[in-house]
């Protein structure tokens, strides 16, 4: 079947697709083609486009470039509606179950069928239940209909957005990472209605990082690298060496790498030794060391626990044990104003929600943590001294080369990477000894990427400790001394960064999970 | 003026155009009596005690919460302080115990309370506001307190110069809260806390203690509020301060002050208080009844606001 796939006429041809967020491509010309009763895999970095490309294909974003064709007819202006009718269904890793209804109940969504009884329009009951027998049927799934579906399992959740796409008569059925929170068991009978969805003809869009997944389900594959397709072909011929490198394998600028050597014979900066979150599972004794004019990078799958690891360095997130020794100093921070006045800095990975104060001038944004340092009793007494400020956020302002009218002006009126700058500036107010760079470049364009870059190794140069975390790998590699590959809250290995490749970070990553099972 | 500059102008002076505009109506429907000079001090004096429980209020709506006890806190305060006198205990010390230190103490349990269980201000001052309200009534035996000295009474209600002295309290309360939101690193924080108050946390800002320190001011300003209501009814009455929280919450509210936290400012609440008083003058100047008057008191609060919203949309 999967042999004569690529002789039929794609279902769905999608022809040099670009997409632009405000002059950051986000797909740069982009090709695929669904043939119907194809498992179709979709590879890619964090980042590569692979959810924008599915929100075009689902009408939610519309395209800056680029041909649709559906059964031969070109579409210029998907909208969700039409791509519905068109049978093309989504299901996102957020389920959209609603968990208060019923499983019925949320198989009919938005289009409950009603009879007219007594003059009035009813519910029709019987009729639900008709057609949702018959498609579970289908699925060969048993599940109770009245439960509520904040009851059922993940994996019945899975299966009611199925049954619904296909009650719409679905015939591209997108699939976002679907097994990233189900058991092997629940996997298993996962990929039994995918092979059944795909016998009867339809064609599952599969988008995962587990390559044994990959293996047992796919028949063909798409790699997307940066906004681009970088390969496209059969599973069974490929090789996972030939899929990472189709994902990765880029000419890396290391320009922001130390020239000098670092001398791990002396004491270190920084030690960190034996720390755990509270649960035990979200980080487990983690120790490392950084040295002088040292970058560390700590790279790793989204949800590895690389954010809970800084949390529980920063004191924002409880630990069961460890300690944090500065220069041989016990450091180790109760909670963050104990870590803020101990020079400590953390510049977290989401600005909205923890790094700015939206009603807040860039002046008083950079002035907070400082006048925590400063201030005796916990920063809460004492007068601000505004001259000060003022003096000081100029400073901030010229040495992180901000684009902004004015220091008094509102922070949320900067671009995203002036704002990161900002938050940068307000923490070298407080002079740190220890930063901590949770995804700094995310959501930031090339050139104020590179700035980051740059006052990042100034800082390492001039002996503060640099822990960095980054879901870009090509990132980490062009500014970090040393790697530490991070998997379910542990460290797996610590690489040299000047080695180190994105193949082998990424199989450290992802594949020895799968091995280790 | 374009769409911004008038949100901006809005902002500063909105309050102030609202007051003005009732101003301008009560002295049209009363030319005779309500724009006096003797009115218009009537006013402040009535006032005086909605500013006070209103910049209390303020701080908890700043941090994105918010107080529901100040009417009772004012019940209890005003009780406490009366019957310390009348056992015999020299004002000023019944003041500041009874009535100071005791609204304090009071508005410390309800940010305890926040701090200990997690819970919003909105359930806590809601189940404190009638554990103080029951205490009251136990304390008192449900019947009002007096017989306390005179000199008390004289001192709270005349006048300093010309001004009534719970005015001249009010206006100097205000002064100093406004010094600790514009000058003060505390109040920094605070606004910090109500603009992102994740993002205060992880700039080392001491979530809890401020949370601490804003009850325990919303209760000063309400134990104040006590003692004033205590002097000017002449008796303590443990009913006294009923639906405070309403008009407490409209003046701040009123006075712009953003619901979701982080914006506001203290001259616009006490405009904001000033426009609940006078309102309720005016009320009186046209002989509506009290019944009457919560039910127009209301319409108001939400015309108000509604127009802060649309003309501030450019926010």
């Amino acid at each position: 079947m999967v042999e004569t796939a690529t002789n039929l006429r794609p279902l769905v041809e999608m022809r040099g697709i670009v997409k632009t967020f405000g002059g950051v491509h986000a797909l740069k010309g982009v090709d695929l083609n669904i043939y119907p009763g194809e498992v179709h895999v979709i590879l890619g970095e964090n980042g590569a486009g692979k959810s924008t490309l599915m929100k075009i294909l689902s009408g939610t974003y519309q395209p800056s470039d680029g041909r649709i064709f559906v059964d031969g007819t070109e579409y210029t202006h998907l909208t969700p509606v039409q791509a519905t009718h068109l049978g093309i269904a989504i299901i996102y890793q957020e389920l959209s179950v609603i968990n208060e209804l019923s499983a019925l109940e949320n198989l009919f969504v938005g289009r409950i069928p009603v009879r007219r009884r007594f003059g009035f329009g009813v519910v029709d009951w019987a009729l639900m239940r008709r057609e949702a027998a018959e498609i579970l049927k289908k699925l060969a799934v048993t599940l109770n209909l009245d439960t509520p579906v904040r009851n059922l399992p993940i994996a019945h959740r899975q299966v009611i957005e199925i049954a619904k796409a296909l009650m719409l008569n679905a015939r591209v059925v997108v699939m976002d990472e679907p097994t990233s929170s189900l058991t092997t068991l629940e996997v298993r009978s996962l990929f039994k209605i995918v092979r059944q969805l795909r016998d009867a003809g339809t064609a599952v869009l599969f988008i995962s990082h587990k390559f044994d997944e990959v293996r047992a389900i796919g028949d063909r594959f798409s790699v997307l690298k940066d906004g681009a397709t970088t390969g496209t072909g059969m599973i069974a011929d490929t090789t996972n060496d030939d899929l990472i490198r189709m994902m990765v394998g880029r000419a890396v600028k290391q320009y922001f790498r130390n020239e000098q050597p670092v001398d791990r014979r002396q004491a270190p900066v920084l030690k960190v030794s034996h720390v755990s979150s509270r649960d035990r599972r979200q980080v487990v004794d983690v120790s490392f060391e950084v040295y002088k004019g040292e970058i560390i990078g700590f790279a790793g799958l989204i949800g590895s626990g690389r954010t809970e690891l800084m949390n529980c360095l920063f004191g924002t997130m409880a630990r069961s044990s460890g300690r944090i020794e500065l220069n041989g100093r016990d450091i180790t921070p109760r909670g963050p104003v104990e870590a803020v006045k101990r020079a400590m800095a953390y510049i977290t990975e989401s600005r909205r929600q923890t790094g700015f104060m939206p009603n807040f001038s860039i002046e008083n944004n950079i002035a907070v943590s400082r006048s925590v340092k400063i201030s005796p009793l916990r920063g809460t007494w004492g007068l601000i001294r505004s001259r000060e400020d003022h003096r000081l956020a100029e400073e901030q302002r010229k040495a992180m080369a901000v684009k902004c009218a004015s220091v008094r002006q509102n922070i949320t009126e900067l671009s995203g990477g002036n704002q990161q700058k900002v938050l940068i500036g307000k923490w070298m107010c407080t002079q740190p000894d220890v930063f901590i760079f949770d995804e700094p470049t995310r959501g930031i364009d090339v050139g104020a990427k590179a700035e980051i870059y740059r006052i990042m190794r100034a800082l390492s140069n001039s002996g503060k400790a640099i822990i960095m975390v980054s879901s870009e790998l090509p990132e980490i590699l062009a500014i970090c001394d040393r790697v530490a590959v991070f998997k379910t809250g542990r460290i797996v290995q610590v690489l040299d960064g000047a080695t180190a490749t994105e193949e082998q970070i990424l199989d450290l990553a992802l594949i020895r999970e799968e091995t280790a099972k | 003026m374009n769409r911004t500059q008038l949100a901006t102008f809005w902002e500063r002076y909105g309050t102030f155009c609202i007051l003005v505009l009732i101003i301008a109506v009560f002295s049209a429907l009363s030319p005779a009596y309500f724009f006096r000079p003797e009115n218009i001090l009537q006013i402040g004096v009535q006032s005086a005690i909605t500013v006070l429980t209103a910049l209390g209020e303020f701080f908890a709506i700043l941090i994105a919460g918010i107080d529901l006890s100040v009417g009772s806190i004012l019940a209890i305060t005003g009780i406490v302080t009366a019957k310390l006198m009348v056992a015999g205990l020299h004002p000023v010390l019944a003041v500041l115990g009874g009535g100071v230190l005791m609204g304090m103490v009071l508005g410390a349990i309800n940010g305890a309370l926040v701090n200990f269980t997690g819970l919003h201000p909105f359930i806590i001052t809601l189940g404190t506001n009638a554990i103080f309200r029951g205490l009251t009534f136990i304390i008192s035996g449900a019947n009002p307190v007096f017989g306390f000295p005179y000199e008390f009474v004289l001192a709270l209600t005349g006048n300093v110069g010309f001004v009534p002295a719970p005015v001249l309290l009010a206006l100097c309360l205000a002064v100093v809260l406004w010094f600790v939101t514009t000058k003060t690193r505390l109040g920094r924080n605070i606004y910090a806390m109500g603009g992102n108050r994740e993002a205060a946390y992880f700039s080392g800002i001491d979530i809890k203690l401020h949370t601490l320190v804003v009850f325990i001011i919303s209760g000063f300003c309400s134990g104040l509020a006590g003692v004033l209501s205590t002097a000017r009814t002449g008796a303590a009455e443990p009913l006294a301060g009923q639906n405070f929280e309403t008009f407490a919450i409209a003046s701040a509210i009123i006075g712009g002050t953003s619901f979701f936290g982080g914006r506001g400012r203290i001259p616009s609440v006490v405009v904001g208080g000033l426009i609940i008083g006078t309102i309720s003058n005016g009320l009186n100047m046209l002989h509506i009844q009290t019944f009457y008057q919560l039910v127009v008191m209301g319409s108001l609060i939400i015309a108000a606001v509604s127009i802060d919203r649309l003309v501030g949309q450019g926010r």
